[in-house]
């Protein structure tokens, strides 16, 4: 057990170094999740005119609570996946006595460490400008929260791992992720919270992981009305689907491998 | 007319390069139609809570969506695949065969490569600029001075884009400020008017993102005068000039990595 975490403390620490490397890149990735800023402020326009449920400051802390939780669930292993086929990098991560999904992990929980300090950075600006807006959820809240945002990392990882799959087959899937993040995008609770979407398409997500992805945790931090049981189950079941499906389209696919580059 | 014909070549090449890629290309547009249909969806969000971002009526927003989309779709067409090779070239130092070439090396850098899958993204801006315009009434004037408005904002998305990217002479591995970029003009979708002031002002004077979307929309419905199009022509060939200068000056820094 002991040599395990070794290992895996070991692997995480390579990714994170590299990474470090390119912490600039990494500042200006986080800067492009700056949007849900944007929309706090229409929001709040809206909510100065006495048209939402919600005050200013509910929405203030509730778009910083979902820029917090878009980036701790942000992955790319799709990403990876596809440019190692295509290269054939795949080959070599073959050889060694090790699942590249490991690999691709550490890597994402590597980039984390780098991210984390930058993510407070942005934190300590938020709260400077927002002071009105701070408010300490309670460590239940903030626990659970905790959970479900780690959750839906679990899902974005595994669900673009699948994607990642595909490119064993189609060479480049990329395209197929854009599909899922594209569904993220609108139906996660980023444009606003899910309390303010029409009834139906409120009914409609609860069956999809798009809502428990965003608005669950940043609901959870920001004292907006959450089911956080039927949330996590939701999330936990989504995690074990995109599991079972990852190796299952791990299984297949190895043997369609064809070593471009080799 | 030599860069036109040098244009055709390099768009011909990237689209059969691509070809080998079909099923993304299929893809994209089930992806252009499902991200409109969000796009709408956010819009909606706004409206349905009594929202009027700002004294819109819906059809004039949804003008104002078309603009951002069709942006959108130059980044995904021609900016992003573009921008990304001049901080992939400065990284192994290839960028030294393009400054060799007797072709203008910005030129080369913003229009060697094609992504096919832009495609898909700017037929469904064009029908929704085509539905919003329509449904907004404009007359012929109207449309001639959207038309001006939208070339005049393409222009300065992409000097703005240019900009940023040429820093990688400097940052090297920086791509993803063209992504931050392209986030920024996502906030365009909606009229600057729906935002509170200080993101007014960020989005008219930091990032003119404003210019992009909400001017030109304005221009062709009447809300500015004429004389404001000009404005909007003017900021834009003003800030692609600045590019231009200072790609130059970039140039100057480069070392070239590999020799």
């Amino acid at each position: 057990m002991r040599w395990l975490l070794r290992k895996a403390w070991t692997l995480v620490a390579v990714y994170f170094a590299y990474m470090l490397e390119y912490r600039g890149e990494i500042f200006f990735w986080m800067l492009s999740g700056i949007t849900p800023f944007f929309f706090m402020s229409a929001w709040t326009v809206a909510a100065g005119r006495g048209l939402t449920v919600y005050g200013a400051d509910d929405y203030a802390r509730y778009f910083f609570a979902v820029f917090v939780a878009r980036q701790l669930g942000i992955v790319w292993v799709h990403w990876n996946m596809s440019e190692d086929v295509r290269s054939g990098k795949l080959s070599f991560r073959l050889l060694q006595p090790l699942d590249p999904a490991w690999r691709y992990l550490a890597d994402h929980v590597g980039e984390r460490g780098v991210r984390l300090p930058l993510l407070a950075l942005v934190g300590l600006v938020f709260a400077w400008l927002y002071p009105q807006a701070l408010v300490w959820p309670g460590p239940g809240r903030l626990a659970l929260g905790l959970l479900a945002a780690a959750l839906a990392f679990g899902v974005n990882f595994s669900a673009s791992y699948v994607v990642g799959l595909l490119s064993l087959w189609l060479e480049d899937a990329t395209e197929i992720y854009n599909l899922w993040y594209v569904a993220v995008l609108f139906f996660s609770g980023m444009l606003a919270p899910l309390s303010l979407y029409p009834e139906p398409v409120q009914r409609a997500l609860v069956w999809t992981p798009f809502p428990h992805l965003v608005y669950l945790p940043a609901a959870l931090w920001s004292g907006l009305e959450a089911d956080a049981a039927r949330g996590l189950l939701s999330l936990l079941a989504w995690n074990l689907f995109f599991f079972a499906l990852g190796r299952l389209l791990w299984r297949l696919g190895r043997r369609h491998y064809s070593a471009m580059g080799a | 007319m030599r860069y036109l014909k040098l244009l055709a070549i390099f768009w011909q090449t990237s689209l059969a390069a691509r070809m080998e890629y079909r099923t993304a290309f299929l893809l994209a547009f089930l992806e252009a139609a499902l991200e409109a249909a969000g796009k709408l969806f956010g819009v909606y969000l706004f409206y349905s809570n009594g929202f009027d971002l700002g004294g819109w009526r819906w059809q004039e927003a949804l003008l104002v969506l078309g603009l951002a989309s069709l942006l959108d779709a130059f980044f995904i067409g021609v900016f992003n695949p573009n921008l990304r090779r001049i901080s992939e070239m400065v990284q192994d130092g290839t960028l030294d065969f393009v400054l060799l070439k007797p072709v203008s090396s910005q030129f080369w850098m913003s229009s060697q490569q094609f992504a096919a899958v832009g495609l898909p993204f700017l037929l469904v801006s064009l029908g929704l600029i085509g539905y919003a315009g329509g449904a907004a009434g404009l007359d012929a004037a109207g449309w001639l001075r959207l038309g001006l408005g939208a070339a005049a904002a393409l222009l300065l998305a992409y000097a703005v884009a240019f900009l940023f990217a040429t820093t990688s002479i400097w940052f090297v591995k920086i791509f993803n400020v063209v992504y931050f970029l392209n986030s920024i003009v996502w906030t365009g979708q909606y009229p600057v008017q729906a935002y509170s002031r200080p993101f007014r002002l960020f989005m008219t004077f930091v990032l003119p993102v404003y210019f992009m979307t909400t001017a030109p929309a304005e221009v062709a419905l009447g809300r500015l005068s004429a004389g404001w199009l000009l404005a909007v022509i003017a900021v834009s060939l003003g800030v692609l000039a600045l590019s231009r200068a200072f790609w130059r000056f970039a140039l100057r820094y480069y070392a070239s990595a590999s020799s």
